[in-house]
């Protein structure tokens, strides 16, 4: 483990570098790593207090403003740090830079790129090509460079992306190769080119030039995040040849994550909590891996407290609006909404936000509405794609919601939930066989989940298919998986009983009586499975074990209590035996 | 759902429409004489508000031309004023200085349109009538121009500054061309413009009854298919319009005027960037695509599909019908999961509505979407993977969803495409297949045999697509019925027993109706071609699965029509015959020979492969193809000898990719193995014999055929090497399967074998039975050549019994001799002949030295064939026969002659050498 100083020091001079090279996004991830990193008790000065959190009451943080010029020898340089402090290759920065850049910092890329047209420094050229790749990228999101609609709409024309900004892209492309040819490209050059072989479709270069990118210099969140999202599987992961560096270990964090990973993912971010343990993007890293292993409370006093702390964040707020969906949770959805409405209503996830409020209050029209806005602000937008397959599912337009889901699915192969929807589009459809393939699909995803295994057994179930055995399997599966709301077990009995098989019968409705016990639940599936074990118990001449059954069965009322009466009846005579039947016949 | 990308579809200011409503401008000034300025005549006029309207109404759909296109246009239409006109047009552009001019150009637009209630005009008074079609040209500008944000003008004045500049520079050019082109170019435009007055006066009374056909126009495919980025632009733009533009057929009429006119623009002054490419056209342009990866099979190089593909997907993000492409060449080049993977995805996309949308209006539009198509495909696909199973339950779903929703035409196909599967691999089914039927036609008939569940099946199918009018699926049903009627016994299958053996037969003259039926789709299709847009309905590329060894295809295909007719145009006798109606023909040519081949005619089966080859080759499947060159090579093999057939199977090898299981493959296997066995090289033969049954699938009731040949093969194999006990038991086994499976016709030949075994094993007294079995069942079957080899075959026991009963035998053997000489192949013949000296010289009332000759003719013809044949065993024996007779007649020199062949072919026969010419 890296002293927090180091990573301190290391942090800073990126930032610094970050900016510099106008990597804003990088640099704000940056930023919030270095307040993240909790202070040393030695370097505590009371005037520091004053941005101590409330919130939490175990947190305390300080600023670390002005630390840079009092080093701690005995910590920060105790050990050398794992990969050399970043080193500026210029010193000074030439005056055409210092214009280009304030021209950048103003949204003028075009102008920025051309007051360098002709520096041939690694920085300028950086910048050069950073420029023009804004320009022409017509990714709204790019590296977080927010863009704005209408210049989408100015650029984008009626075939999407228009023939000539390729052309230029091109270029550009054969541009940073040439210069990586030669080797007068530093890392971010390299990372910009990598971004630009993503863009082009050719997935493996890219991954080399971010490979070495981030291996040259680690600091620039940018660059691993391109890489994590190169990562399609855990071989591909695996494969590459990183560098050990503490930032290698956010992004693990952030892989395991998308590869679903997620106990993994957990343990990667609370070993780095250690030292960044007041940073509010590992929080809310951590709240996302819990909320895919639908810790649902965890995760929303995670996020509440992230929002006391960070009141105007947006990003990840549209995971919160989840969890208070599931949670159903009214009015705190609207005040989430009505929160990051007012902070910037032009972000996909306020869309989205807002879309899931709407959800809620089953007005699904709107809903749709302000998902396709946040398709419009992004059209990868994943979560949005699903979303709206839901809220067409909820207004019975099956085809609209398959082209959603499927459109999901595109942007995202790995997204079960878009899988699982397209299964249950084409179960609604009565086309259960073909909606198997989906639900076989979404399991692949996510094979833990008993919510798809019983999805899937209830199309073996159906009445086209009827194919029973391929029900019990994966309803068998489901309980393994640990089934939460008891649908399996009771099916998995009924089933049984309805082919006959008793004992297997007996031994589900058994399972399922303890499951209601032990969560206190009553209904008629308990009637049910009490009245199935009596009879099959009485049949079976194990009186006793009936007579507890018939017993429970008596603390109800309604037609449960005549049938357990009757069975006691039956349940006496067959224990008395013949005798008390003799001793009527025979009166005395 | 479309809806998010329909924004492109919007009604928007270009700067052509700007140009369109400076001439309207010039048309009808606000300021009103009776004939504005620069006109001449009233014709001159009328010329040009023809001409504008042509404009106005490609407006909504075309790619709009450039500047310098329309002052082209202009100058022909405008002739002596031609000058004044276009100066004018440009004089107004470059007037156009800035956003705060284009404001006060719409003003002005305002003022060309007469009020609403101008009935006091006069009447020689020039008014823009606002209901008329310039006028709502000229309203929906201003609105749209009116609708325009700030930006959006700023927009379109830059994209004005692009349009002027690009005519100025392309200016100078044209001039140039147009001295060096001289009058002619003249001229054909002149042409061509007349073209587009009268198209464009024909178009107002179409309009009423413009629900026709969708046209085609396909302008140099093979030039797409390379697909510059310009060419797939246009595509492109077109394609985003398409939900717009498939709602309304006036559109896709005005687009075809385009068409017309843009590309003859193009042929003369060779502009590649004009190219129009509607909706339809990427449609049909795909359609022929699907159509080349169907005939090409897996020799089309699938990595090019893809690339090309690939690109147009880039291009056009909501052209669905690309991953149907994509699935068509994985499902050709046997990629399982990319196939699935792309038809579900076409399917979610689509809703199976796209493609098939162009020509059933009526029906269309239901908000449940299509699914059960994606059904349908998908059994088919599983099928062609080989999952029977599967490929039943997705159909069965199919045969459900089509009821639910009612879609008769889709239920008709999917009933066409079940009864093709069971009798493909249903022969095979036992319970297991059909075990768990749910199939509402199915299910009632669980008690049927597989057979008749086919012919319900079929039947039903075929009554749907009667009364639907499917002419194609009718036609393929009733081959399909052709066929089963040739393959399976005739209908009392269930009471099967000795007692009932009698009412087995197959019908031959119902095989010939069925096959006639299927064949007079051709009048049919010539004599009402509209109808075909119905059969459209369900495009059916995806029916082109079904399309199995037996070559017999069940095509639908509406598209196909269109593009090979370029084919067709150069055959003038069958011109306009869509060439999936050909191929349809084709298959029934085929399965006539298949028919023939079986009833015993040889020349009459070869017939019918020559035209299948000749007439169909062009439009055929490659697997139909395949079936047709190996029917050849067989006859080849069988009435040429092997030199030839190897020679011709050299030919076909090159022509299709011998990927595992092929047919071709088979055939090789087949031909070294017969040619061994004949060679006497048991080793090789047996080799041969197992590779051919490790082709076939290991799970119990598939490959069926494939497996009966193999074993088939395997006894002869055994027989050749004398051990007669195997041999039996392995046809014994084989004979159980094919009663159990149910293969009558496989079971003759069985029994054949076995007496066949016997003969050689001297058993005749055991082989006796077997053969008039076998002939029974023959001759209950129509199997007549099959029957003569049967009747050899007695023949030959009767000799064995002992030589008394010679005269018998030659008896029955001139009996059979008419069929075997006519029909049979080289080895039957030899065999024939043989046998014939073989009873004359056995006989004792003939005597050798009176009657030599009779004797010897036989042998010499005998001998001929099978050298011809290489078959060294009988060959032997012929000359042995030969000497032994010379020896007898004293004729020393040939007696010595033929001894030293006989040891050359006994030499032969017991070194076998692996000089085989490297076909193994």
């Amino acid at each position: 483990m890296v002293s927090k100083e180091s990573c301190r020091n290391e942090i800073r001079a990126a930032i610094r570098q970050l900016s510099d090279r106008c990597l804003y996004s990088a640099a704000k991830w940056a930023g919030e790593q270095l307040v993240g990193i909790e202070q040393d008790s030695s370097n505590f000065t009371p005037s520091n207090t004053r941005f101590q959190r409330g919130s939490s009451s175990i947190r305390r943080r300080f600023s670390t403003n002005e630390s840079i010029s009092t080093p701690q020898p005995s910590v920060g340089f105790s050990q050398p740090p794992a990969t050399p402090l970043p080193q500026e290759d210029e010193v000074i920065d030439g005056d055409l830079y210092l214009l280009a850049k304030s021209y950048f910092d103003c949204r003028e890329y075009r102008r920025a790129s051309h007051v360098l047209r002709d520096q041939m420094s690694k920085k300028s050229v950086f910048l050069r090509c950073y420029a023009l790749y804004l320009v022409l990228c017509t990714i709204q999101y790019f590296a977080g460079e927010k863009r704005k609609e209408e210049e989408m709409v100015e650029l984008e024309g009626p075939l999407g992306k228009s023939d000539a900004i390729n052309r230029e892209l091109v270029s550009l492309e054969r541009e940073l190769s040439a210069l990586k040819r030669t080797g007068a490209i530093d890392s971010f050059g390299l990372y910009l080119y990598g971004v630009v072989l993503k863009e082009k479709g050719n997935a493996s270069l890219a991954r080399a030039s971010l490979v070495e990118s981030v291996n040259s210099y680690p600091w620039n969140w940018s660059a691993w995040s391109e890489l994590q999202s190169l990562c399609t599987s855990i071989e591909i992961l695996n494969s590459l040849n990183l560098n050990n560096h503490w930032m290698k270990e956010f992004f693990l964090g952030s892989a395991y994550q998308e590869l679903r990973m997620h106990s993994e993912s957990l343990a990667k971010y609370e070993y780095l909590q250690d030292i960044f343990s007041f940073s509010n993007y590992i929080q809310a890293q951590t709240a996302k891996a819990q909320y895919s292993l639908r810790e649902f409370d965890q995760v929303e006093i995670m996020f509440e407290d992230l929002l006391r702390n960070d009141p105007y964040r947006v990003e990840d707020m549209d995971l919160y609006s989840n969890v208070l969906y599931a949670k159903e949770a009214c009015a705190a959805l609207s005040y989430l909404a009505h929160k990051v409405f007012l902070t910037d209503k032009y972000r996909p996830e306020s869309c989205c936000i807002v879309g899931n409020y709407y959800s809620l209050k089953g007005q699904h029209e709107k809903a749709v509405m302000y998902f396709r806005r946040a398709l419009k602000l992004n059209k990868k937008y994943l979560s949005a794609w699903t979303l709206m397959g839901h809220e067409y599912v909820e207004m019975k337009n099956t085809s609209a919601a398959i082209d959603a889901y499927r459109r999901a699915v595109d942007v995202n192969p790995c997204d079960y939930r878009a899988w699982y929807g397209l299964g249950q589009a084409y179960e609604m459809m009565g086309m259960p066989f073909y909606a198997l393939h989906y639900f076989r699909k979404s399991i692949f995803f996510l094979p833990n989940d008993s919510r798809l295994w019983i999805a899937m057994a209830k199309c073996y179930q159906s009445e086209q298919l009827h194919m029973l055995e391929e029900a019990i399997k994966c309803y068998k599966r489901a309980v393994n998986c640990g089934d939460t709301e008891g649908i399996a077990l009771n099916q998995l009995a009924k089933l049984h009983q309805k082919l006959g098989r008793n004992e297997e019968a007996a031994f589900y409705f058994e399972k399922d009586l303890e499951r209601m016990d032990a969560e206190g639940l009553e209904g008629p599936n308990m009637f049910e499975a009490l009245v199935f074990l009596a009879t099959h118990l009485k049949t079976n001449k194990k009186f006793d074990e009936a007579e507890v059954y018939c017993t429970r069965l008596l603390d109800y009322s309604g037609p449960e209590k005549e049938k357990a009466k009757s069975l006691l009846r039956g349940i006496r005579m067959a224990q008395t035996g013949f005798p008390s039947m003799d001793m009527e016949h025979f009166p005395l | 759902m479309a809806g998010l990308t329909r924004t492109a579809g919007a009604f928007a200011v270009t700067p052509h429409k700007i140009s369109v409503c400076i001439l309207l401008q010039l048309y009808a000034p606000s300021a009103q004489m009776s004939l504005p300025f620069p006109f001449s005549s009233i014709s001159q006029h009328n010329r040009l508000g023809l001409y504008l309207l042509s404009l106005t109404k490609s407006c909504d759909d075309i790619f709009e031309p450039k500047l310098e296109n329309l002052i082209n246009q202009l100058r022909e239409v405008g002739e002596d004023m031609d000058a004044w006109l276009t100066d004018h047009l440009t004089n107004r552009f470059s007037s156009l200085t800035s956003p705060d001019d284009l404001l006060n150009f719409f003003n002005d637009m305002r003022g060309i349109l007469g009020s609403l209630d101008s009935v006091a005009a006069q009447d020689d008074q020039i008014i823009l009538d606002p209901n008329s079609n310039l006028g709502m040209f000229v309203r929906r500008c201003i609105l749209a121009f009116n609708l325009l944000s700030f930006e959006g003008v700023c927009h379109l004045f830059t994209s004005i500054e692009v349009y002027c500049r690009e005519a100025h520079s392309s200016s100078a050019q044209y001039d140039a061309s147009n001295d060096n082109l001289g009058s002619l170019i003249q001229h054909d435009q002149m042409d061509m413009e007349k073209y587009i007055m009268d198209k464009a006066t024909e178009e107002i009374e179409l309009q009423k009854n413009a629900s026709g056909r969708v046209p085609f126009h396909l302008h140099t495919p093979e030039a797409l298919f390379k697909v510059t980025e310009e060419q797939m632009k246009h595509a492109c733009l077109l394609v985003t319009r398409k939900e717009k533009s498939s709602t309304n057929t006036k559109k896709a009429e005005a687009t075809q005027l385009a068409c017309a006119s843009s590309s003859t623009v193009n042929d003369t002054l060779v502009d590649e960037s004009l190219f129009l490419r509607t909706n339809y056209q990427i449609q049909g342009f795909l359609m022929e695509q699907a159509d080349a990866i169907e005939t090409h099979g897996s020799s089309l190089s699938s990595s090019s599909i893809e690339s090309f593909l690939q690109k147009l997907q880039n291009l056009a993000p909501e052209l669905h019908r690309v991953h149907f492409l994509r699935y068509l060449n994985k499902l050709h080049s046997d990629d399982y999961f990319a196939a699935l993977e792309n038809l579900l995805r076409y399917f979610d996309y689509s809703a199976g509505t796209e493609g098939f949308d162009l020509v059933l209006p009526s029906t269309g539009c239901s908000m449940y979407g299509r699914y059960e198509i994606a059904l349908l495909c998908l059994g088919m696909m599983h099928f062609r993977f080989g999952h029977p199973n599967l490929a039943l339950e997705v159909l069965t779903e199919a045969v459900r969803v089509s009821q639910q929703h009612s879609n008769d035409t889709c239920l008709a196909y999917t009933l066409a495409a079940m009864s093709n599967l069971l009798s493909e691999m249903g022969i095979a089914s036992t319970t297991s297949v059909l075990g768990s039927s749910y199939s509402p036609v199915t299910s009632t008939a669980s008690l049927l045999s597989v057979q008749q569940r086919v012919y319900i099946l079929l039947k039903e199918s075929l009554r749907r697509a009667d009364t639907l009018k499917l002419r194609r699926l009718v036609a393929s049903n009733h081959l399909a019925m052709a066929k089963f009627e040739l393959m399976h016994v005739q209908r009392p299958l269930l009471s099967f027993g000795p007692k009932a053996s009698v009412r087995h037969k197959t019908c031959p003259v119902s095989v010939c109706k069925e096959i006639r039926l299927g064949a007079h789709l051709l009048s049919d299709f010539s004599a009402e071609s509209s109808t075909m847009t119905i059969d459209g309905s369900l495009s059916s590329v995806w029916l082109k699965d079904l399309q199995k060894p037996w070559g017999q295809p069940v095509f639908s295909q509406e598209s196909g029509s269109r593009k090979s007719s370029t084919f067709f145009q150069f055959c003038d006798h069958l011109v306009s015959i869509p060439g999936s109606v050909s191929q349809i023909i084709g298959a029934s040519y085929l399965l006539r020979a298949t028919s023939w081949e079986l009833y015993g005619s040889a020349p009459m089966a070869r017939m019918n492969t020559l035209v299948y080859a000749t007439l169909f080759g062009d439009s055929s499947s490659s697997s139909d193809a395949e079936l047709a060159y190996l029917k050849l090579i067989q006859h080849l093999a069988l009435y040429k000898g092997y030199k030839d057939a190897f020679a011709a199977l050299k030919i076909a090898e090159e022509k299709f990719l011998t990927v595992s299981k092929s047919k071709i493959l088979l055939l090789k296997l087949q031909l070294l193995h017969e040619h061994a066995l004949h060679r006497g090289n048991l080793k090789l033969a047996q080799r041969m014999c197992n590779e051919l049954g490790g082709l076939a699938s290991t799970t119990m009731g598939v490959d069926m055929e494939l497996k009966v040949e193999a074993s088939l093969r395997e006894a002869r194999t055994l027989l050749a090497a004398k051990q007669y006990s195997q041999a039996a038991n392995v046809a014994h086994s084989l004979f159980c399967t094919c009663h159990k499976f149910n293969l009558q016709i496989e079971k003759a030949s069985v029994l054949l074998l076995l007496a066949e075994i016997h003969k050689k094993s001297g058993n005749a007294v055991l082989g006796l039975p077997y053969a008039l079995a076998s002939i029974s069942f023959c001759q209950s079957f129509n199997l007549d050549l099959l029957k003569a080899s049967a009747t050899l075959t007695l023949a030959e026991l009767w000799l064995g019994l002992g030589s008394n009963h010679a005269k018998r035998a030659l008896d029955l053997l001139h009996g059979a001799f008419p069929m075997i000489l006519g029909h049979g192949g080289l080895e039957l013949r030899a065999r024939a002949y043989i046998f014939e000296a073989n009873c004359y010289l056995s006989d004792p009332s003939f005597s050798v030295s009176t009657d030599s000759d009779t004797v010897l003719d036989s042998l010499r013809q005998a001998s001929d064939e099978l050298q011809a044949l290489e078959y060294h065993e009988l060959a032997a024996e012929a000359f042995y026969l030969m000497a032994m007779v010379y020896d007898k007649l004293g004729r020393l020199e040939e007696r010595e002659e033929a001894a030293t062949l006989f040891k050359k072919h006994i030499t032969a026969l017991e070194n076998p050498q692996d000089e085989e010419p490297n076909m193994a």
